[in-house]
């Protein structure tokens, strides 16, 4: 689910960044903050984290003693991806293996559908290998499938999530596209 | 989120912070980052090398799983789904997935059929008729 969140953020403008004329401040205060934002990449409590949408408040700034940076707390808007279990999303498959098939949700690269969660789907072997059932259904690479989180784990090395996947439940499975 | 309760977006268990938080739609996540990537047209001649791959991925999957592209329509959906004392995690499951009858919205969002909710499949079918006509005159 893409969330709309609010959060406070500490901004560090070297010295020589700052001007006299208010609008440069502001222009620095915003690189610095996209360029912070962008590297966070993702966190456990927030998922990842997609664009700023709107810088809220700037603070009083505070000299730092030792390097002379000018810190300025504040707060801005801005849009993240987490994935929840439960939670009933679409995919696209990517990688289609002999135990499973990889689809890509969003940011998130490894969710993870193996076939012991959808048992009606058998896989067959071959140059593009596909998994499909008794009625011709058929999921292979780029086939959107809506699918239900049976799991999530977050990895904080990396800072990514990973997801477990299942077929299994009403009105899940691959979808045409219209 | 507590540690007590096992996170489950099926029966609404996501954490009050996110039940509160406000949820978006794709259609709706697609209209801010495209809006983002064409200012980032206007200043940079490949913009794509601006954006993190976070971005990117995002911006790929929202356009492909967007049902509503005009931003007119984007914003009737969420007036329509906010008139039915929905989560916002709900309002945007069913914005999301674009069921077809009720017995798939409620599938889709299983919390609909909680103790105490007044949803029946007739005040479902019509809220997804009236979704369907914003698709349609779009």
């Amino acid at each position: 689910m893409f969330l709309k969140v609010e959060l406070p953020w500490n901004v560090m403008i070297p010295a020589e960044n700052m001007d006299a004329k208010g609008l440069m401040l502001k222009r620095a205060i915003l690189v610095q903050l996209l360029e912070a934002f962008a590297l966070k990449k993702a966190t456990v409590e927030l998922g990842y984290y997609l664009t700023v949408t709107t810088l809220d408040k700037i603070g009083e700034g505070k000299i730092r003693e030792q390097t002379g940076e000018i810190m300025f707390p504040v707060v801005f808007s801005g849009v993240t991806f987490k994935i929840f279990k439960g939670e009933i999303l679409q995919g696209v498959v990517h990688k289609v293996l002999k135990h499973g098939v990889f689809l890509r949700c969003g940011p998130v690269e490894n969710v993870y559908l193996s076939s012991a969660k959808m048992l009606d789907y058998k896989f067959v072997p071959g140059e593009n290998p596909i998994f499909m059932n008794e009625k011709m259904s058929r999921i292979q690479v780029e086939t959107t499938v809506r699918f239900v989180v049976l799991a999530t784990k977050w990895m904080e090395v990396d800072k990514e999530f990973q997801a477990l996947a299942s077929l299994q439940g009403d009105y899940l499975g691959p979808i045409s596209e219209e | 989120m507590s540690g007590e309760e096992e996170e489950n977006a099926a029966e609404l268990k996501i954490g009050d912070e996110f039940l509160k938080a406000k949820c978006l739609m794709n259609c709706e996540v697609s209209l801010i980052l495209e809006h983002k990537y064409e200012q980032l047209q206007q200043v940079s001649e490949d913009p794509m090398n601006q954006v993190s791959q976070v971005f990117e991925k995002s911006l790929q999957y929202v356009k492909r799983f967007s049902r509503y592209k005009n931003p007119d329509a984007v914003r009737q959906v969420r007036e329509i789904l906010s008139r039915h004392q929905l989560t916002e995690f709900e309002l945007c499951v069913l914005g999301n997935l674009c069921p077809e009858s009720a017995e798939e919205a409620v599938a889709m969002v299983p919390s609909l059929r909680t103790k105490g909710r007044t949803h029946d499949d007739d005040a479902i079918g019509k809220m997804l008729v009236d979704l369907s006509l914003v698709k349609k005159f779009e």
